[in-house]
């Protein structure tokens, strides 16, 4: 049986907000001060998204000598088509008709 | 060195100094005869010496590295490499992601407050395979722990609450390791080995000693059932879980093991010697004797900092000496004490006429207590010696 439950705030917010330049690598903590969410909750977050393959990671290793590399993230395709998804719901939230639902995309989500 | 430093050296050694007076005013408060007192002024002021030599090495080695940048972290990335540390291998890249965050922090507030956010995330990450996996583990440990009361109480009821104990510990284990979906490392699987089979024979002499002397059971009150039962299962847990600070070498947990046992060989010599020692027996090992329980911790740690060019493998080496060594040795106390009694009524540690029972308390003293005590702190002042002449000029390491 597949649990129908939506994303949480949180992570709508993250995906949101990486939907927002979809190209670009984000740095965590820069997701922490733009959202001001603490890393203790988003880590979680881009783990559970990671695991759904709706967020892609690389390291950067251009840091400053003496530091260690710093982890980027981005949505994948699956994961951009979700923020599609979340950002018209919002919409519909807000007082718009509700939108064609993709199944599958949200589904599946367990306290995230 | 400023005057914090120093202020926190002094008070380092002087809490192990007063720790290690109480400890002794305990032990001869419940001995019969008081030692005599160059006994006394030897085995307070011995170990004292030794600890205050310990610490200030340590902390000076540490301060060094810290003020030369090799060791340049502090107590956030400390604590959350350590947090890091626990996630199992497939994690371990968020992990590090992590830590590259906190390199970018800027701030005392600021990185305390992600490092603590951070490992509270690590800590509570949800288990692999899903909370109802995790409950049903949960509800067949916890069954086997319940089972194990009565069972353990028909055959050897004085060691009802130590099974009871050891069995809870040891499933606590088992669902952590399902929760963070970690599966035993084993890089030093004979270490690994010897450590088990240490802890079964400790617990094998404590069945043997109690279905023997039952009466013997009110020398094993709970509290120290439970310190008992935490000390063996905690030997077991480091040898099977290996963390990756205590084994990410081979050389220094094989050079650890082999000193514990070492240990625990010197103490059994020690003790069928010990009365009336054969002239050439004690000639031949009178000096291997007197110098093996401070090589058995020294040595290795010596060795392993200096092969491993740092303070770590040293001190990888004083923990696997410690976890070998406390429970081999309780395996031997037992049985050599029994057989003492019954030659005659004397206990292991020279004590006249005593309950053979007092054989399980004085056990648990010396071999849970006093000897990994003295034992780690002969191997720290090792650890930092062999880190201090490996380290190449200026690095401190």
């Amino acid at each position: 049986m597949t649990r129908n439950r939506r994303p949480s705030a949180q992570t709508t917010a993250v995906v949101l907000t990486l939907a927002e330049e979809p190209a670009a690598w984000r740095y965590g903590y820069q997701l922490c001060r733009q959202l001001d969410i603490k890393p203790g909750t988003l880590y979680p977050i881009l783990i559970r998204l990671t695991d759904r393959g709706l967020l892609e990671t690389t390291w950067d290793d251009d840091v400053p000598a003496g530091r260690p590399p710093r982890h980027l993230y981005r949505l994948t395709g699956t994961g951009r088509a979700l923020a599609t998804e979340l950002a018209a719901a919002s919409v519909t939230g807000a007082g718009g008709a509700p939108p064609a639902r993709r199944p599958g995309l949200t589904e599946g989500w367990q306290g995230a | 060195m400023s005057r914090e430093r120093r202020r926190f050296e002094a008070a380092v050694v002087r809490g192990g100094v007063v720790a290690w007076v109480a400890v002794y005013a305990v032990i001869v408060a419940r001995s019969d005869e008081p030692p005599a007192p160059e006994g006394a002024v030897l085995q307070l002021g011995v170990p004292s010496l030794l600890w205050v030599l310990a610490a200030r090495l340590l902390l000076r080695h540490r301060w060094s590295r810290a003020d030369s940048g090799t060791g340049a972290t502090d107590p956030p990335a400390r604590l959350l490499a350590a947090a890091v540390a626990a996630l199992p291998d497939r994690r371990q890249e968020w992990g590090r992601a992590m830590l590259g965050e906190l390199a970018e922090v800027q701030g005392r507030s600021a990185r305390w407050r992600f490092a603590l956010s951070s490992a509270r995330a690590v800590l509570w990450l949800p288990p692999a395979g899903g909370w109802p996996a995790l409950a049903l583990v949960t509800a067949v440990v916890g069954a086997a722990v319940v089972a194990t009361g009565p069972a353990v109480g028909a055959a050897v009821p004085g060691l009802q609450v130590f099974a009871v104990t050891f069995a809870a510990l040891v499933g606590a284990m088992v669902v952590l390791a399902v929760a963070r979906s970690s599966r035993p490392r084993l890089p030093v699987p004979a270490a690994t080995a010897l450590v088990t089979a240490g802890v079964a024979a400790a617990i094998a002499a404590a069945v043997g000693f109690l279905r023997r002397e039952p009466d013997a059971a009110e020398y094993l009150p709970p509290a120290a059932a439970v310190y008992l039962a935490a000390v063996l299962a905690g030997c077991l847990y480091v040898a099977v879980t290996s963390p990756r600070w205590l084994g990410d070498g081979r050389l220094a947990p094989h050079l650890g093991a082999v000193a514990g046992v070492g240990f625990a060989a010197w103490f059994l010599l020690v003790n069928r010697f010990g009365e009336e020692p054969p002239v050439v027996v004690a000639v031949l090992l009178g000096l291997v004797l007197a110098a093996t329980p401070g090589a058995a911790f020294f040595v290795p740690a010596y060795v392993a900092g200096r092969a491993g060019r740092s303070l770590r493998p040293g001190l990888q080496a004083v923990a696997w000496a410690a976890i070998v060594a406390m429970p081999l040795t309780y395996a031997v106390w037992l049985p050599e004490g029994l057989r003492r009694h019954a030659i005659d009524g004397r206990s292991l540690d020279g004590e006249v006429i005593v309950p053979v029972g007092t054989n399980l308390v004085d056990a648990m003293i010396f071999c849970l207590g006093i000897f990994p005590v003295i034992g780690v702190t002969f191997g720290l002042v090792g650890a930092v010696l062999g880190a201090r002449r490996a380290a190449p000029a200026g690095s401190g390491a």
